[in-house]
């Protein structure tokens, strides 16, 4: 609204607070009382409706410097973060090559959609019991189970992404001579990260859900079954910090996405291309 | 006519060619790993037949929609709720989060021992799969909604209660739909893993007792009807987000 | 009023030969049924600048799109520096109306990004991208992203990018129409005055008849549905232009005559297509 252009320039990299502030404490002491309401309504009412093996907050508390130094509860956790990790990156290789190719290919798109939607839609712990007719009852399993939950939502949100090119983009890079290759990884790619980020989120929330889910089915070791173990053995704290665990791992994807987004896509900002 | 057909060929070809790989790929690998489509219909028609698919989808229909619903009940009025109470909303938000992170699946040997094999808590098991996504949907839904919107209405004396028909609900559907959209695909999620690890019952049984008994035949059968039943109800969702969000454009 | 106007004589400076940079003959466009223009011919001499104006959906800014070898033509040949145009060439450049910029690259790449598709060495990158953001007055700015900045420092940076290849022909697709009033005057005397430093062919689609004069040695008029040139005009203006050139009296001349030229097409092409853009 100012006079030159020149001043016009908003201020850079500076993220304008998107709700009013209402300071730290505005903040944090709500979230606080309501930690704590959450914690004291759990423990009274375990005290005093349910068994002494219940997990409750105190006990939960006790069970996990016990519990993470146990060789057990390290070696299941190393193995099912490893299989998921292991899985989220065959799914996100082969989901972005694919994605690619449907999102810039309408032939491929025609010919492959539906399998992806058709894939994508069947919930993924039905195909438990034929990948562990196909296995055995093995780690094999686990890790086809984990590919199988992540590669759909890449390959979807990498499609959408490629698609969703502006065209004008595609323009200026034919205007300026880009060869297609050089249009491919010049603009798709970037344009598409958003997608990609968005979808390796969704990706793995649903890869964790299928390590456990394997784990309960096939009694392999890790995580889910440790889980599964100490909880029939009645020791529900220590399988509460296993839960925790879990947790911890999903909302630390969803953060570190979130981050990685913030970090390396300043320039891609949600609620300004809804607006 | 033939515009139509060069447009759609790629797709007969690919369906053809699906279903040409499955059925020569079943007749050349051993019954124990793969088996033709031909010979999975035939399966399919046997389970169908016996009465046995009908009502085993009965009962997990019921289970589906008991925790679905509840988790719609639930959700969306509270997630408007948090939404309209700034202070309580900011002091729930991180927690939702958490819960909307976490896999659901976890939990289920702990509602095994506390609530054992009944219907309820298998109920609870798919209600807890749904709930959050339609939670958390419908409170990034209502904070978006631009103060002004709000004033516009208070400046026109709207009551509290005109104030949601108006202005809260509407804005918000959208969004909660997206929520439920994805909430029907946790929530199917849920109702198998409730079948194949609190009790055997429904569509996760069928296809559990065929795994047991090395009927490949049959677990093909199971999840072809599944997954029909998954691409149908994402169908719905679809369908209900495209309709809700018509004004967004 | 007809001693400005000199219709059948397409190429003034280019009447030589040798100085033809832009030539093209017979040119039309069908999108099926509809036809946008026919036989359009012109020639563009070196370091001309020929505007082009029209009404609304005539046709302006897919005539430079073709020039540009952006889209295929339905008839009619186009020369640019001696090659006969099917696809983009070297040697040309366009600014877009909506800029163009990609959202994520700063403004030191997107600046950058024309060198690179040109095959320019890494070196030469980094010698040539700080003179061109500093010639269009972006210095300062090179690692902001484009939503960090105006609109009118967005159309700078699609300005420079196209400068950076050193185009001997630049296409201006309304460059100026997405910023507002007083910024486009700005950026108009800025275009002005980095063409008096470093003269190029131009090529400016304007629907701002201010503009077209201002910025043509002659303007171009647009009419009809097909449309096709229906006069050009001489703009006898002296160079440099100015701010003090939007006053002489020789420019409202010439303003009201190319005004007078569009003025009874403009309202019929306003109830035809509805007015919008």
């Amino acid at each position: 609204m100012a006079s030159l252009d020149a001043s016009l320039a908003k201020p850079i990299a500076k993220e304008a607070p998107r709700r009013r502030a209402l300071g730290v404490s505005g903040v944090f002491l709500p979230r606080l009382l309501a930690g704590l309401a959450i914690v004291l309504v759990w423990e009274a009412s375990v005290r005093a409706f349910l068994p002494a093996y219940v997990a409750k907050p105190s006990t939960v508390l006790l069970a996990i410097p016990k519990t993470v130094v146990d060789a057990a509860f390290l070696a299941a956790t190393a193995d099912t973060l490893g299989a998921v990790a292991q899985g989220l990156g065959i799914a996100v290789v082969i989901g972005t090559l694919v994605g690619l190719v449907i999102g810039r290919s309408p032939t491929a798109d025609r010919m492959l959609r539906h399998y992806v939607n058709g894939f994508y839609a069947v919930p993924m712990i039905v195909i438990l019991p034929l990948l562990s007719l196909w296995f055995g009852y093995t780690s094999a399993t686990r890790l086809a189970t984990i590919v199988y939950a992540a590669i759909f939502s890449i390959v979807v949100n990498v499609s959408d992404g490629a698609r969703a090119v502006p065209r004008e983009y595609m323009e200026v890079a034919r205007s300026f001579r880009a060869q297609r290759l050089r249009g491919l990884f010049e603009i798709v790619l970037p344009a598409a990260t958003p997608y990609f980020l968005a979808g390796i989120r969704l990706a793995a929330g649903r890869a964790l859900i299928g390590a456990v889910v394997a784990e309960f089915f096939t009694a392999i070791g890790g995580l889910g079954y440790f889980i599964l173990f100490m909880s029939r053995t009645f020791r529900h704290d220590e399988a509460f910090v296993g839960v925790a665990l879990l947790a911890a791992f999903g909302v630390g994807v969803d953060v570190f996405v979130a981050w990685c987004t913030r970090r390396f896509l300043p320039w891609y900002r949600r609620d300004e291309r809804s607006a | 006519m033939t515009e139509s057909l060069r447009r759609h060929a790629p797709l007969l070809l690919s369906l053809a060619a699906g279903t040409a790989l499955w059925e020569i790929a079943g007749r050349r690998a051993s019954a124990a790993f793969l088996v033709p489509l031909s010979e999975t219909l035939v399966r399919l028609w046997e389970i169908a037949a016996s009465g046995q698919l009908w009502e085993q989808f009965v009962s997990s229909a019921a289970l589906f929609l008991t925790g679905f619903a509840l988790a719609l009940a639930i959700g969306m009025p509270l997630g408007m709720l948090l939404a309209r109470m700034r202070v309580l909303r900011v002091a729930l938000e991180p927690y939702i989060m958490i819960l909307y992170a976490t896999p659901m699946v976890a939990l289920i040997p702990f509602i095994l021992s506390l609530m054992g094999f009944g219907f309820a808590p298998k109920a609870l098991v798919v209600f807890l799969f749904a709930v959050f996504p339609v939670l958390y949907n419908t409170i990034e839904g209502a904070r978006s909604i631009k103060p002004e919107l709000i004033e516009v209405a208070r400046s026109f004396r709207s009551s509290e209660w005109k104030l949601w028909c108006d202005v809260m609900v509407p804005y918000t559907l959208p969004f909660a739909m997206t929520g439920v959209r994805q909430a029907i695909g946790r929530g199917l999620v849920g109702m198998v893993a409730a079948e194949f690890f609190l009790s055997a019952t429904g569509l996760g049984q069928l296809i559990m007792t065929a795994g047991q008994n090395f009927d490949t035949g049959g677990v093909f059968a199971a999840i072809l009807v599944i997954g029909l039943i998954g691409v149908g109800l994402m169908r719905v969702g679809l369908m209900l987000e495209q309709r809700f969000a018509r004004w967004r454009d | 009023m007809d001693a400005i106007a000199s219709p059948s004589v397409p190429d003034v400076k280019g009447a030589s030969g040798a100085g033809v940079r832009i030539r093209v003959r017979g040119l039309a466009k069908r999108y099926g049924a509809l036809e946008v223009f026919r036989s359009i011919d012109l020639d563009v001499g070196d370091c001309e600048i020929l505007s082009i104006v029209g009404p609304s959906g005539c046709g302006k800014t897919t005539l430079l799109r073709c020039i540009d070898g952006l889209i295929p033509v339905d008839e009619g040949e186009i020369w640019v520096n001696g090659t006969r145009v099917t696809q983009p060439i070297a040697g040309m450049a366009m600014v877009f109306q909506h800029f163009g910029l990609f959202p994520w690259k700063t403004v030191y790449g997107n600046v950058a990004y024309g060198l690179k598709m040109a095959g320019a060495s890494k070196a030469e990158i980094a010698e040539r991208v700080p003179h061109f953001i500093a010639m269009v007055g972006l210095k300062g700015f090179e690692n902001a992203y484009p939503y960090q900045i105006s609109g009118g420092m967005q159309q700078r940076c699609g300005l420079a990018r196209a400068l950076a290849v050193e185009p001997s022909v630049l296409l201006m697709d309304e460059p100026f129409a997405a910023v507002d009033a007083q910024t486009r005057e700005i950026l108009q005397f800025e275009l002005l005055r980095i063409w008096e430093q470093r003269p190029t062919t131009m090529l400016f689609v304007t629907h701002s008849i201010e503009e077209a004069v201002l910025m043509g040695d002659r303007v171009i008029v647009l009419k009809g549905r097909p449309s096709s040139i229906a006069e050009t005009i001489v703009v006898d203006l002296p160079r440099p232009r100015t701010r003090e050139t939007l006053r002489e009296p020789r420019f409202a001349a010439l303003r009201e005559h190319v005004w007078s030229t569009l003025l009874s097409e403009a309202r019929r092409a306003e109830f035809e297509v509805g007015g919008g853009l």
